[in-house]
């Protein structure tokens, strides 16, 4: 079978392909496919090493998850005490309905404060409404200042991880984009060189531009605060050199209290890198006179999350905090990498979160890229059951397309309706097992096996082959056996 | 004790020799084992494909004919766990409280292979013999989802003969994943040529699991690729006897 | 909904909708006073052990650790400054006058602007508390903490930590705060990252450097005789 595949991934559900076309072109390209898996065997060693030295690693993911659906059912009361709480500390809180609303909102800021360049901390949020190209349109200077989204946005790239981005981008790529947009001639491929080129290319920048752009990973309620979590100090740099910090978060984001942190601090790092505590954790509340940005904005993001909220299997995606311990157990993940998810959002959690994003308008193909393994559920740090919101997916994927007349000879849904009648009835069940053996004994070799088969067993016998149909079933062979026995 | 087999659909129409294999081996363990034979399906390949209506009829069909039987066993990992984690919410999503009562009730009777023998017979030396070098794979809902844990390793271990060699990455997907093989044929075959690699490095004669789609999966890759080994499920293993060895080496 | 509602307002009710919780804004503290934390508050370690893990992982981090008991801290700095080849450093506000040895340039910030930060080859500062657990130097930037740019800039940190100060777990810590603090910042080693190949590269923006002097003062069960330094 032959596919149309785009030269560049598309990370836009609503018009990326669909995921088993997408994933061609890594799984055409057997280096990617290695630095994919090595990156992965890397983090997943690291993290299976300090889980394994935790012995409360169950309880933290317990209470992790507690606390999160408590956040959940409590959304409203929490957000509107985090709102009360920042804005007295000398916060700015804007509410942004969705991603166009958003943008605005950062813009506005932006055109208020005159500003012709931002600096960016690395944030899914900002990624998942597209706001850098949005902002670049208008005319504003974007610098991300983490390397892996340094690499990608020099680079032309589209991240392929939430956490390291850039993985599928190998050290000579990198050489090669910091020379020619750092402008260095001499620069060897040796990470150690580059990461001393991307400190260099940067430092100016967070000296002299005056405006920052973040995500959070927590908001903390009781206090109005905003926590950011990174490794590299690039976030450091742009929550105290500017004058404006602008943040935008999802409003899933909050947690009740400055304590809950003892919760999220454990597990996030171990999941995400592998680490018993990331480099460096930030908490500002408001503005601190003498102390960093002294203008600062939040902007909280519905996007489709409160609708999400309203569904009784599907709100625990909304636990997420983002630290992609499911994209690294993934053996889906493994093989295609993150760009044929078609969305910012790659891997488990992408595949629940990116059609509930897009109101299940977009993206229906996700719910269906997983073997429902369930490596995914076991390690997530705050238990969401992703098997369990997947199938809850398909099952309204599949009702939304089977009312379409177009759907109604596509041959899964044909055999599917067809199988769902054979199997309502013994009889009917045993007649069309008479039937199989009859029609597949035309495909069957003469080793009694199948080696090739038309429509949609093809997707099977391209690669495998199928033992033929056995000349008696187990029931009947039973009923002989029984009789046999008397 | 008396239990009543459910074969599930496609051990009935594929993999017959399995049911064989556990009505010897239930039966030499002094099991007395009935058959319903208008058993057809668990309903798991309609739920994780999406298609809910079909599911609920079939699972309303099992929990109705089973809700009398003392003991239900499944040599299939997947179905048990289809019964145990989907059925609960299926019932809750029908509305139907009389269902969810019985099944409240049905469920803990529902046993797999492995479970059956180690948790309710309490035996782990099932007398079986079966000189060969076998590798264990541990299918996801296995390992997953039923916590099967080290029951299949210690039904192995009192096998004798048995030289068990470990499968490295023993806790990764087969790619199997029902219609998932089809409906993502390369992503699935690239998980299977993964998952290949490292049964072959053990260099084992049979693969073998406690659940027959994945080994339908395996064992069609290496057919395709004359791999040189086979897949069997455990029941046959344990069932095979110096005096009565298991079909497969017929 | 309401048309010419203001954004917030629209949210706001969309989420009380969603989660049929008609709670304005109430503090939802019963039900959040019943959540389960099975997990770990207080570690078992006795306290020479402690000290010895944090020590531990400063190592693993590759921060430097000096140890020295209290009456020979000023003269540790001075040794440590001098090791360390570089001569201009700045120093908050708050550290003790008798810290800032004579004989190398000091910049003590009263506002300094953030380029003349940078000018500086490091910065000694004090911390709030150290957690042993993950390696952890708690900063609540109080006086001698100093500001959080103080601690970024200069690529040399020498942070004193007091053996009292060092707790075993992340609860331990939160345990200590009644109120939450303004500005935290949390250090586990040097700036890192692993963003090409997974390859672990130290020192990308913060400090390249981290060098602990742990002070040897009595220490006791595991919290209780925990002073935090001076409130901002």
């Amino acid at each position: 079978m032959t596919h149309a595949v785009a030269d560049h991934p598309v990370l836009d559900p609503t018009v990326a392909p669909p995921f088993p076309v997408a994933a061609l072109p890594v799984l055409r390209n057997p280096q990617l496919r290695k630095n994919v898996a090595h990156a992965m065997d890397v983090i997943q060693a690291k993290r299976a090493r300090l889980v394994e030295e935790k012995a409360d690693w169950q309880a933290l993911r317990s209470a992790g998850a507690a606390i999160r659906d408590h956040v959940l059912e409590n959304l409203g009361a929490y957000l509107e005490q985090f709102e009360e709480r920042c804005t007295a500390a000398g916060g700015v809180v804007h509410w942004a309905a969705d991603a166009a609303g958003a943008r605005r909102i950062v813009l506005e800021i932006l055109r208020a404060e005159k500003a012709a360049e931002v600096i960016k901390i690395k944030s899914m949020t900002t990624a998942e409404i597209q706001l850098n190209p949005y902002l670049e349109a208008a005319g504003v200077g974007v610098f991300e200042t983490d390397l892996a989204e340094i690499i990608l946005q020099l680079g032309r790239e589209e991240p392929s991880h939430i956490v390291v981005p850039a993985l599928h981008v190998n050290r000579s790529q990198v050489r090669e984009i910091f020379a020619r947009s750092m402008g260095i001639r001499d620069l060897s491929d040796n990470p150690q060189a580059l990461t001393a080129a991307a400190r260099n290319y940067l430092r100016r920048k967070f000296l002299t531009v005056p405006t920052a752009i973040s995500g959070a990973n927590f908001l903390i309620a009781e206090s109005g605060g905003v926590a950011v979590v990174e490794s590299e100090g690039n976030g450091r740099m742009c929550l105290t050199l500017p004058r404006t910090m602008i943040t935008v978060a999802g409003i899933e984001k909050v947690l009740p209290r400055y304590q809950d942190l003892e919760v999220m601090l454990q597990v996030l790092a171990r999941s995400a890198t592998g680490e018993r505590m990331n480099p460096y954790t930030s908490l500002w509340t408001g503005v601190t006179p003498g102390d960093g940005p002294q203008r600062f904005h939040v902007i909280l993001l519905d996007n489709g999350r409160s609708q999400i909220l309203g569904r009784k299997t599907e709100r625990q995606t909304l636990r997420c905090i983002r630290c992609a311990a499911c994209m690294n157990a993934c053996p889906v993940y493994r093989q295609t990498g993150g760009h044929a998810y078609g969305s910012v959002y790659p891997g488990p959690i992408g595949a629940i979160l990116t059609p509930q994003l897009m109101q299940m308008h977009h993206a229906q193909s996700l719910p269906y890229a997983s073997s429902l393994c369930g490596a995914c559920y076991e390690v997530c740090p705050v238990k969401i059951n992703i098997p369990e919101v997947l199938i809850e997916l398909r099952a309204q994927v599949t009702d939304q397309e089977r009312r379409q007349v177009r759907r109604f000879f596509d041959p899964m849904y044909l055999g599917m309706r067809m199988a769902g009648l054979l199997l309502s009835r013994a009889w009917l069940f045993h007649a069309a097992q008479r039937m199989g053996r009859l029609g597949l004994r035309f495909f069957t070799g003469k080793d009694g096996w199948i080696h090739s088969l038309p429509g949609m067993g093809a997707q099977w016998t391209q690669t495998r082959d199928l033992r033929g149909m056995p000349g008696e079933t187990f029931h009947e062979w039973w009923t002989k056996h029984k009789k046999e026995a008397r | 004790m008396r239990a009543s087999l459910f074969i599930t659909c496609y051990n009935d129409t594929l993999f017959p020799e399995t049911g064989r294999a556990v009505v010897t081996l239930l039966e030499r363990l002094g099991v007395g084992l009935e058959f319903r034979p208008q058993q057809t399906c668990c309903g798991q390949m309609h739920a994780n494909t999406g298609f809910r209506t079909e599911a609920f009829s079939q699972a309303r069909r099992f929990v109705r004919m089973y809700q009398d039987a003392e003991t239900v066993v499944i040599p299939s990992s997947s179905c048990v766990a289809m019964i145990r984690d989907q059925y609960p919410g299926l019932f809750e999503e029908l509305g139907d409280e009389t269902l969810r009562r019985q099944l409240a009730a049905l469920v803990l009777r529902v046993h797999e292979l492995s479970e059956f023998l180690i948790d309710v017979l309490g035996v782990e030396d099932v007398g079986a013999y079966f000189p060969h070098r076998v590798t264990y794979h541990a299918s996801c809902h296995g390992l997953r989802s039923l916590h099967l844990a080290d029951r299949p390793a210690r039904l192995l271990a009192k096998v004798r003969g048995i030289d068990l060699v470990p499968l490295p990455n023993l806790d990764r997907c087969c790619g199997f994943g029902g219609t998932f093989s089809v409906k993502n044929g390369e992503v699935s075959s690239a998980m299977l040529a993964v998952k290949l690699q490292d049964v072959a490095s053990t260099c084992a004669e049979f693969c073998t699991a406690l659940d027959n789609s994945c080994l339908m999966h395996l064992g069609g890759a290496m057919h395709r690729q004359y791999a040189g080994m086979r897949t069997i499920h455990m029941a046959e293993i344990l069932a095979s006897t110096e005096s009565a060895p298991a079909e497969a080496l017929k | 909904m309401n048309a010419a509602a203001s954004p917030r307002q629209q949210a706001l009710e969309r989420i009380r909708a969603a989660t049929r919780n008609p709670a304005a804004s109430v503090e939802p503290a019963g039900s959040y006073a019943s959540l389960r934390r099975d997990y770990i508050g207080h570690g078992a370690l006795p306290a020479e052990s402690r000290i010895a893990l944090m020590l531990e992982r400063l190592r693993e981090y590759d921060a430097e650790v000096t140890e020295c008991p209290p009456e020979a801290l000023p003269a540790t700095i001075a040794a440590q400054l001098l090791a360390s080849g570089r001569h201009a450093f700045v120093a908050p506000a708050g550290l003790p006058q008798e810290w800032l040895a004579p004989q190398f340039a000091w910049k003590v910030d009263r506002d300094l602007p953030a380029a003349e930060i940078e000018q500086a080859e490091g910065v000694v500062t004090t911390c709030f508390c150290a957690i042993a657990d993950s390696g952890t130097i708690v900063l609540h930037h109080s006086a001698s903490e100093g500001r959080r740019v103080l601690s970024l800039l200069p690529d040399w940190h020498l942070c004193i930590l007091r053996a009292s100060q060092v707790v075993e777990t992340l609860p331990e810590y939160f345990s200590l705060c009644k109120q939450p603090p303004r500005l935290v910042t949390w250090i586990s080693g040097p700036s890192a990252t692993a963003d090409i190949e997974m390859t672990r590269i130290k020192g990308v923006h913060g400090p390249r450097f981290l060098h602990v002097i742990l002070v040897r003062d009595p220490v006791a069960d595991p919290t209780s005789n925990l002073q935090p330094d001076q409130a901002r």
